[in-house]
């Protein structure tokens, strides 16, 4: 049998726990995170010095209080000293952020992209691309402690290898591997599914903050989803859980491009929609990306009768989705982000009342429908939790690695 | 769970017109409550009623469990019920600060204490997460229709507004506007605030409400829960004051 843990196993989970504070919360005084974290004063005091002599926190007086006595410390994170590279690759979008410990978005660079076969070397060097210039711009006392992607696919959990996505027309691509060769900061890069990190994303920092049951769908080309369950995301085996999108709705119904058919990627995705709405193909407007959904929300409301019904029916299927997906998970919160943040807002009517027929009474009673919070960002913001991740596991150890 | 704002048996006529027949309405922290009907069916009235502009001809008004008077809107705004009208009283010529604390300005000594004033503003703007706007010196008069709504509503809430009632929030707005001012709305009522929305946009309506309480000439035809019921449903009480069990009976509250 196992002793129990070591007192520097201790200290290192109570160094972790401390920043994953100041990280997600902000700047924190040393007397609330005495009472946050059930700690006496002493021992907070050991661990900010110690992540203060690391450079990952810096201590301060607080502005004023208002109350009587010695102000406490507030404690905050060193956001412009200590960051992560955060990527995402999406069917019509790469870009790449600096975020700073904290959260803090401090640099990003973003391009368009083509849709067309997965260029690996291209992507990776455009990437890399965007991060050198935004290295170029820091100060030398700046540390990169990590780097992550959200991808659009699906990615294999023990070696981050996109093992399919359709809509990236990737297969079995070392994407990590590829663009960590290419930063060349001697840092592995972290790959996820980006709805998944997206649903981290919001389960921290955004809607869903301490919703500990959510779903949340990301609606790019196709339907992406994040399951997180008792406050941890649900990935599978092997890391591919998740997959909302190929969830069967309509059995026989339209092509997905997963190759099976009525997939509900396959009746709510872009192409369902703008097809519906006789858009496909017309030349003069966006004829896809978020432009082109956008101009048939737009059209709905204006009167277009064509879009409403497109509308209409695209809401119905997600309704039924989300349906199966509250009877089987009894989420408290289901996020709506990406394109389907504006599906769902010109179709909800459609959306809540396959809700009311299909969803059982006792999980739809408390279950709560939002739109993301972080919009575009999700994606980014959630790579760079990935990115945090091992940081605020081990904070010492991780800083020791980059700077040794 | 009380209701934080209940209303009960509010009768008001115009002269010979009888606009509103027994109507019950209630709101909870921390939901939004639609308020949906045809034109004419009384949203407006029953609002104004509520916000002590037009005085209740019998009835009462209960707030926080306690059955009070409202005879004008200075007795609304003190007990923290805020209204915020679809034609937006907002001044033009003044900028964002200004309009928040018209008639209401905070002084220190003689002068205004315009620091004071600002920073609150502020914090009301990011409380609610409003990024659209890019300085709160800003002339109202240079703000989109989307921007003004939300202007409207921070004012509405800076006062430790309890209650906020939006008349038709989203009614002249774009498509991206209105997906701004929904998930404002969405979030005022996040924050434990009971929010009543007017609205003629069954999107809308389904898209941010908790209960639907739906009109039909003059009367309640139901108050329900949003997820129990169909887009259908809520238009059949909305144009027939019934479907199914639930609604009007024989044309009466049952």
């Amino acid at each position: 049998m196992r002793a129990g843990p070591s007192q520097e196993e201790i200290r290192r989970h109570n160094l972790g726990a401390l920043l994953r504070h100041v990280h997600l919360g902000g700047p924190i005084s040393r007397a609330e995170l005495t009472t946050r974290m059930g700690l006496n004063r002493s021992t907070i005091m050991a661990l900010t010095s110690d992540l203060t002599a690391a450079g990952l926190v810096r201590e301060e007086l607080p502005r004023e209080t208002g109350r009587a006595g010695r102000p406490s410390l507030v404690v905050r994170p060193e956001s412009s000293r200590v960051y992560v590279f955060a990527f995402d690759v999406g069917p019509d979008r790469l870009a790449a952020a600096r975020v700073g410990l904290g959260g803090a978005i401090l640099d990003r660079r973003e391009a368009a992209r083509e849709r067309g076969p997965f260029r690996l070397e291209e992507l990776a060097g455009a990437l890399a691309g965007f991060a050198r210039q935004m290295r170029r711009k820091t100060r030398d006392d700046t540390v990169c402690v990590g780097a992550a992607a959200a991808v659009s696919g699906g990615v294999r959990k023990s070696d981050g290898v996109i093992r399919f996505g359709p809509n990236l027309r990737a297969d079995e691509v070392p994407f990590g591997e590829e663009l960590g060769r290419r930063l060349g900061l001697g840092l592995p890069v972290t790959v996820g599914n980006d709805a998944n990190l997206a649903a981290l994303a919001e389960h921290s920092r955004g809607v869903g903050m301490g919703v500990r049951d959510l779903i949340y769908l990301h609606g790019d080309v196709g339907i992406g989803g994040g399951i997180i369950a008792g406050g941890h995301l649900l990935g599978g085996h092997d890391g591919y859980g998740g997959e909302v999108g190929h969830m069967v709705v309509n059995p026989g119904g339209r092509d997905c491009g997963c190759g099976s058919s009525g997939c509900l990627e396959a009746e709510v995705g872009e192409r369902a929609l703008l097809e519906a709405a006789g858009r496909l193909g017309r030349h003069g407007a966006a004829q896809h990306g978020r432009d082109a959904v956008r101009a048939v929300v737009d059209g709905a409301d204006r009167g277009d009768i064509v879009a409403q019904e497109a509308l209409g029916r695209v809401g119905d299927w997600l309704g039924l989705g989300v349906a199966n997906l509250v009877n089987i998970f009894n989420p408290e919160m289901v996020i709506f982000g990406g394109m389907l943040r504006e599906v769902y807002l010109g179709s909800a009517a459609q959306v809540r009342s396959r809700l009311a027929l299909h969803a059982m009474a006792p999980q739809r009673e408390k279950l709560r429908l939002r739109t993301s919070a972080l919009a575009d960002d999700a994606t980014l913001v959630g790579a760079a939790e990935l990115a945090f991740a091992h940081v605020l596991a081990d904070p010492l150890e991780a800083l020791a690695r980059v700077s040794g | 769970m009380t209701p934080l704002l209940e209303v009960r048996g509010i009768d008001k006529s115009f002269g010979p017109v009888q606009v509103l027949h027994d109507v019950t309405l209630h709101a909870h922290a921390g939901e939004v409550t639609a308020l949906v009907g045809d034109n004419g069916a009384g949203k407006s009235t029953l609002v104004k009623c509520i916000g002590g502009i037009h005085p209740i001809d019998a009835g009462e008004i209960v707030f926080d469990g306690k059955p009070v008077q409202v005879h004008g809107p200075r007795d609304a705004g003190e007990l923290g019920i805020e209204i915020v009208y679809q034609d937006l009283a907002l001044c033009d010529n003044l900028d964002i600060v200004q309009n928040m604390f018209l008639g209401r300005e905070r002084r220190s000594g003689l002068v205004l204490d315009e620091a004071t004033m600002e920073e609150l503003a502020q914090q009301t703007l990011s409380g609610l997460s409003v990024r659209t706007v890019k300085s709160i010196r800003q002339q109202v008069s240079s703000l989109s229709g989307g921007q003004r709504q939300t202007v409207a509503i921070a004012k509405a809430v800076l006062w430790n507004s309890k209650v906020v009632i939006l008349d038709e929030p989203t009614a002249a707005l774009g498509v991206a506007q209105t997906a701004q001012v929904l998930e404002l709305v969405r979030r005022l009522a996040d924050t434990g605030l009971a929010v009543v929305l007017i609205s003629h946009n069954m999107n809308d309506v389904f898209a941010v409400s908790d209960r639907i309480a739906a009109l039909y000439l003059g009367r309640m035809a139901a108050q329900v829960r949003t997820a129990d019921v169909t887009h259908a449903q809520v238009v059949e009480l909305i144009t027939a004051g019934r479907s199914g069990d639930l609604g009007l009976k024989n044309g009466v509250t049952p």
